[in-house]
């Protein structure tokens, strides 16, 4: 079994803290109202005694990206580009406008745009932060010529995530 | 009589039980429960109908293997929110300011209207996503079907908006606009529906659009 952490949802929280009580470690008692990873040791006691089931256990290993078909993908790619593009459009039209009632409704269609633009990635090969495409993903950001690009937080995120499929 | 069909939301408009044609209706009539406008609206199919497997073009699907900078923005706030799910909360933040690099590179002050975004949505309902339907199913993918689907109908809901706003320009200045956090729908109106009526999620996932001072 791969080792699992718990982690707590604070919106559902409703305050019982029956984790405090069963926790043999203290980790579910914390000021920020999250769980201290570094106690937590997966024993799960906390999410089963939770009352609103705010508490949930998740792993520190994912299993690896599902594979996905390349004609799928290219069909989802050209999607992308046409919401990212649309994205730039209603922001351009939001950019030159000084009508409230313009700009609250360009707003709301960026925010749709980039939206369903995420969704799409998820679904075109970039499901899990830590896979195999987000690391190539990150290494090739390294490599384009640009003197300005936040190289500093590409690198701790390929320090930071745990791969798993090298 | 006749029963009519939000492709949005599925909510079904029967002449029988509401006593007025559909036809009568005035044309700024809105579905009760989603918000569209009236001509999206569809004729019920009959069995016979939906056997018929929908046309497609022969078409091929761009290479886009080189991204642009809006791309990788959107790549990257999309990890962001994968991390966060699993309270990665530096790694979030990182892929956030990311993100925000790749937007600022992107954004240009080109001239755009409305009628560009008409023709982007267009184009999507038209072609991109008939063909990735296709092809999704052809090869079985249940993941790329669903976000196919939301992603169909909340570009549906967007083009409603867009004839609904050519209208009447102050079509949202009475109300209050709200965008779902998780697959885009766009709501007008003064309350929110209780979940969202493309991707289903509770309301408080859906989140309201100030207008600004």
């Amino acid at each position: 079994m791969s080792k699992v952490r718990a982690v707590r949802n604070l919106r559902l929280c409703s305050k019982d803290c029956l984790c405090l009580y069963v926790c043999p470690t203290g980790a579910t008692d914390t000021e920020t109202g999250q769980i201290d990873f570094s106690k937590c040791i997966g024993c799960g006691a906390c999410a089963n005694a939770c009352p609103s089931k705010a508490i949930s256990m998740v792993p520190y290993d994912y299993p690896i990206q599902q594979s996905k078909d390349e004609t799928v993908i290219k069909s989802l790619n050209s999607i992308i580009r046409s919401k990212v593009e649309q994205e730039k459009i209603a922001y351009n039209i939001y950019c030159k406008s000084d009508d409230k009632i313009v700009k609250q409704f360009t707003k709301a269609l960026m925010k749709a745009n980039r939206l369903m633009a995420e969704d799409l990635y998820r679904e075109a090969g970039y499901m899990l932060p830590q896979s195999k495409n987000t690391k190539e993903f990150l290494e090739n950001l390294l490599k384009i010529n640009d003197s300005n690009i936040p190289k500093d937080e590409i690198k701790k995120l390929l320090e930071l995530l745990k791969f798993n499929e090298i | 009589m006749k029963k009519y069909v939000c492709p949005i939301c599925g909510y079904i408009y029967d002449e029988e039980k509401e006593g007025i044609p559909f036809d009568e209706l005035p044309d700024n009539w809105v579905c009760p429960l989603c918000g569209a406008s009236k001509n999206v609206f569809e004729v019920e199919k009959t069995e016979e109908d939906t056997v018929k497997v929908e046309e497609v073009k022969n078409f091929e699907s761009e290479d886009l293997r080189e991204m642009t900078n809006a791309e990788i923005s959107a790549l990257c706030s999309s990890l962001g929110r994968g991390c966060e799910k699993q309270y990665l909360e530096k790694e979030a933040e990182d892929f956030y300011k990311l993100a925000s690099y790749y937007e600022s590179k992107n954004q240009k002050n080109e001239n755009n209207d409305f009628k560009d975004l008409i023709f982007k949505i267009n184009e999507d309902l038209e072609t991109n996503y008939k063909n990735a339907r296709k092809i999704a199913s052809d090869k079985n993918d249940r993941g790329a079907l669903r976000v196919i689907t939301w992603g169909e109908k909340v570009t549906m809901i967007l083009k409603s908006l867009l004839s609904q706003y050519d209208k009447d320009k102050e079509f949202t200045k009475n109300t209050k606009v709200y965008v779902c956090d998780i697959c885009g729908f766009i709501y007008v109106g003064d309350n929110k529906p209780e979940i969202c009526p493309v991707c289903k999620v509770p309301s408080f996932k859906m989140l309201e659009i100030e207008r600004g001072a």
